[in-house]
């Protein structure tokens, strides 16, 4: 009993010292951290730590997605009609090796990026404003070293100067991208990294960097230094000689914890100061209201996501009997504009909202964040209506479709509760309009999600997108220019819609690119383009002895779960 | 015998090469696309998908995958893995110690425990003890790894906060591993090895919730066998015999009954420490326990090939090597069997 009662009082004695100190962040979650190369980063989970580590030249201000002030940059000029940009870089600054940052690693790092262009990269963002293409030299030969060499130098009075093929509005908003980072050419050379000559940078074109040398041992100028890293955690200290305010935290612990119920009694006991959740409806069960849990509420969403009605499916497969007899559907189906309407019309959206959403969901107007600039929040949306939604299919297709009814299938991707729950909704709502309509649900693995998508097979698809960098462009064009990535997936095509989409490229005039941008929004909206999925109101939750985050100081282009940077946080 | 240890060896490069034929074979019933699928995470990257086919060949045919997979490694390079972000054979070295040191401090008390409970339960059929054991057994069959772990989890951390919660040294020690100097890869005794007898405690209480709950999960099988083991040595002649001959119950259930008992669990030893060091999948990934189990598991998830190869050739090792060491038992334990 005696030596009972001893080992009782150690386990406890040792227990209440693991708690989390007060100058240590600690975070849980259960993604693991794909690299921390910048120059590979692509990924919510890398860009966490990556933008702690390393900078960029521009950021956002505060909370803010249009303003964009600069980090590694002190000021900026734009000339030769937008084509030009000069950046006076940052004195003083130092890289973790004890570097000095100098033009020539700004150089070094972005013609990395523009060499490298690996598919699974971000690179592309950046190769499509300073060389016209997202392709590589290996894709497209017209890249040439002097093509990349020329894009980015320094000049005598160690500028940096980017040089644009042509005019591109969005480059500043780029920039602010996490991965787009300047790092340690000295040091990255020395491991073994590019050279940065012309010599060997043939050898490094379509290199995957999420394991190279710097993912490894990374040097950046950031407030935070890299510890090391195992097979479970990430760890990091303030770096003593950052050019910035010195950070309150002085150590971040990164700690991969799988399982939820894990991470939430780490959270509720104050050994975790945050961490990952697992879904509104869970996270405001467990722990919204609970002693020590600060909880934060109606963040703004930066994903869109649509139901896709596909004009021309290009898979025989999915059509049924490919005619309007009731037992498939023709492969322009969705063609008929009366059919989108109905569609459109057939959705309960406050249903999704109420059942999925937990209440906290809001329609949208366009598919881009209302708060991105040139959201335009007067564009009619469309509502739940079974009666107009009756109207439009008796109208479709000459009255065919109400006389003979028809059946064909929406996909989802496997695993998403979402995007069933959208797809079986749907389905409830439009075979209770007519006994003769008949929609299929069905899953799709992602992979074949993805390959589907591309070829145009699939009738009917709900997907989200998150934007790279803060501009509308991101998402317009993306979704519904013919000439976007997701254009095989509606193969909507309409020329006036392509057409102020390629001008909002090409002007760098906000009020006109918002006039451009309101004008593509309701077209889409008259044509029913896609059914747009109420967007989730964002939540945050964090122990309340955290100072610094919060609404107020909430980024959502910021990758780490509070919006924030590690350096502008502290604990009481 | 130094011969039959060699021909047990030299089948290592054999199995090695016949299940990865047979992996990268079943890898081509998936399309290039699924094959891509571990390199994307975002719609972003799904984007970028074609790139990603092009650059790493998904397109090209059977040999030349399966010829530049066996080129790379018989070069020592068993490729990425994306599900650790590490080399494959990197990750192995970093993480199957740490199951090595799970699986020690697992193994022993299991089949102890399964030896003395399985006995005991035979030498009192029937009785109040015995049924007890059984009760036993059948709570440790039937409760999933999962349940288990996450209950011990709720109770011991959550509730009575008498033991860490997941991962394998709390966050005061963090820091101090990276002034640790690594011998044997096994933390608590590398941590031993550098005087830091605090670390090792930390680790060895971090071990405490997961070993317990694959000790209560896994000695159940052992138990029963045992139990059914010794009922049968028991009521054989030779024991029998044994007790004709006046010896006293100590030394025929002891020495008679239970060597002969023990033959078939030396069997299953063999199947639990191979199940153990290929990693306790479920365990591994409640508690946040950085062994080999966690790793695979985000690997199948994630059609992780190279680190499905990696591990399938790291456990064609393990399996190898463990029943060339079991056979070897069997012969200490039963001399008919010996192989000199």
């Amino acid at each position: 009993m005696k030596k009972l009662a001893i080992l009782s009082t150690l386990l406890v004695v040792s227990t209440a010292l693991a708690a989390s100190p007060k100058d240590t962040l600690v975070y849980q979650w259960s993604s693991d951290i794909p690299t921390l190369d910048p120059a590979a980063t692509y990924d919510t989970g890398s860009g966490a730590i990556v933008e702690n580590l390393y900078e960029t030249l521009l950021t956002y201000k505060g909370a803010s997605i249009s303003q964009l002030e600069g980090l590694l940059a002190t000021k900026w000029t734009v000339s030769n009609a937008g084509k030009t940009y000069t950046f006076d870089l940052r004195k003083n600054v130092k890289f973790h090796s004890g570097n000095a940052m100098t033009c020539a690693d700004a150089e070094y790092s972005f013609e990395r990026m523009l060499v490298t262009n690996e598919g699974s990269s971000a690179n592309y963002i950046l190769a499509e404003s300073l060389q016209g293409t997202g392709a590589n030299a290996n894709d497209d030969k017209t890249i040439t070293w002097a093509r990349i060499d020329r894009a980015v130098e320094c000049n005598a009075a160690g500028q940096l100067v980017f040089t644009l093929p042509k005019t591109d509005p969005t480059f500043l908003a780029r920039l602010a991208y996490t991965g787009f980072a300047v790092v340690d050419s000295k040091y990255a050379i020395g491991l073994g990294e590019w050279s940065g000559k012309e010599a060997d940078w043939k050898a490094w074109v379509a290199k995957d960097l999420t394991n190279s040398k710097l993912d490894k041992a990374p040097s950046g100028t950031g407030a935070f230094k890299f510890v090391r890293e195992d097979a479970n955690a990430f760890l990091a200290t303030a770096f003593d000689g950052y050019w910035g305010k010195k950070p309150a935290i002085k150590n971040v612990i990164f700690q991969r914890v799988d399982e939820p119920a894990a991470r939430q009694q780490a959270f509720l006991r104050g050994d975790a100061d945050i961490i990952e959740g697992s879904g509104r409806a869970t996270d405001t069960a467990q722990l919204k209201g609970k002693p020590g849990v600060a909880w934060v509420d109606d963040l703004p969403n930066v994903v869109a996501q649509a139901l896709f009605m596909n004009q021309n499916i290009t898979d025989k497969g999915t059509l049924g009997s490919g005619k309007l007899d009731g037992r498939g559907i023709p492969a322009n189906f969705f063609s008929d504009v009366n059919v989108r309407r109905a569609f459109s019309y057939a959705f309960n959206y406050q249903q999704y909202i109420t059942d999925f959403q937990k209440g906290a969901g809001k329609q949208r107007t366009t598919l881009m964040p209302e708060t991105f600039p040139g959201y335009d929040a007067k564009v009619k949306k469309y509502t739940y209506n079974r009666a107009q939604a009756t109207a439009y299919f008796k109208k479709a297709w000459g009255g065919q479709v109400w006389k003979n009814g028809f059946t064909l299938t929406a996909f989802y991707r496997d695993g998403s509760a979402s995007a069933q729950t959208i797809a079986e909704i749907l389905k409830r709502e439009v075979e209770a309009i007519n006994p003769k309509f008949k929609v299929n649900v069905a899953a799709k693995q992602w992979s074949e999600m993805v390959a589907s998508g591309n070829e145009g097979k699939n009738p009917l698809i709900s997907i989200g997108w998150a934007p790279d960098f803060a501009d509308a462009d991101n998402f317009m064009y993306t979704f519904y220019s013919s000439n976007g990535y997701y254009a095989k997936r509606s193969s909507w095509k309409d020329a006036s819609v392509d057409k102020w989409l390629e001008q909002t490229r090409t002007t760098t005039n906000t009020a006109e690119r918002n006039r451009l941008y309101s004008l593509v929004a309701n077209r889409a909206y008259e044509q029913a383009s896609h059914i747009l999925i109420p967007a989730g109101v964002n939540y945050s939750f964090f122990r309340d002895s955290i100072v610094g985050a919060g609404k107020a100081n909430y980024n959502p282009m910021i990758s780490f779960t509070l919006g924030t940077y590690w350096k502008e946080l502290s604990k009481k | 015998m130094f011969n039959f240890i060699v021909r047990r060896l030299l089948q290592i490069p054999v199995v090695m090469l016949v299940l990865s034929l047979m992996i990268v074979g079943l890898t081509q019933l998936l399309t290039p696309e699924q094959r891509a699928a571990p390199y994307i995470r975002t719609e972003q990257q799904a984007a970028r998908i074609e790139q990603i086919i092009e650059a790493r060949g998904l397109r090209e045919s059977f040999p030349v995958q399966y010829g530049r997979w066996l080129s790379s490694t018989l070069q020592g390079d068993l490729g990425y893995s994306r599900a650790s972000g590490d080399d494959v054979i990197d990750t192995i070295k970093e993480r199957l110690p740490a199951t090595v040191e799970l699986t020690i401090l697992t193994a022993i008390p299991i089949m102890l425990i399964g030896i003395w409970l399985g006995t005991l339960g035979a030498l009192h059929k029937d009785k109040f003890l015995d049924q007890l054991i059984r009760v036993f057994v059948v709570f440790g069959y039937s409760l999933p790894t999962f349940v288990l772990g996450i209950l011990l989890l709720a109770v011991f951390y959550a509730y009575f906060n008498i033991l860490p919660g997941a991962g394998q040294v709390s966050v005061l020690n963090q820091f101090a591993l990276s002034d640790l100097r690594r011998y044997t890869g096994m933390l608590s005794i590398d941590a031993m090895l550098n005087g830091r007898w605090d670390i090792a405690w930390d680790v060895i209480r971090h071990m405490i919730l997961p070993a317990l709950t694959l000790i209560t999960v896994l000695s159940a099988q052992i138990v029963k066998v045992m139990r059914n083991n010794m009922l049968e040595a028991l009521t054989s002649d030779y024991v029998r015999t044994a007790r004709a001959k006046g010896l006293s119950d100590r030394v025929v259930n002891g020495k008679h009954a239970r060597r002969n008992a023990l033959l078939s669990i030396i069997t299953l030893a063999g199947f639990l420490i191979i199940g153990l060091l290929g990693g306790s999948l479920i365990t591994e990934t409640i508690f946040a326990y950085p062994g080999v189990g966690q790793w695979v598991v985000q690997a199948a998830l994630q059609t992780d090939l190279a680190a499905v190869l990696g591990f399938a050739m790291m456990s064609a090792v393990v399996v190898v090597v463990v029943s060339t060491i079991v056979d070897i038992l069997y012969g200490v334990v039963d001399p008919r069997v010996r192989f000199d």
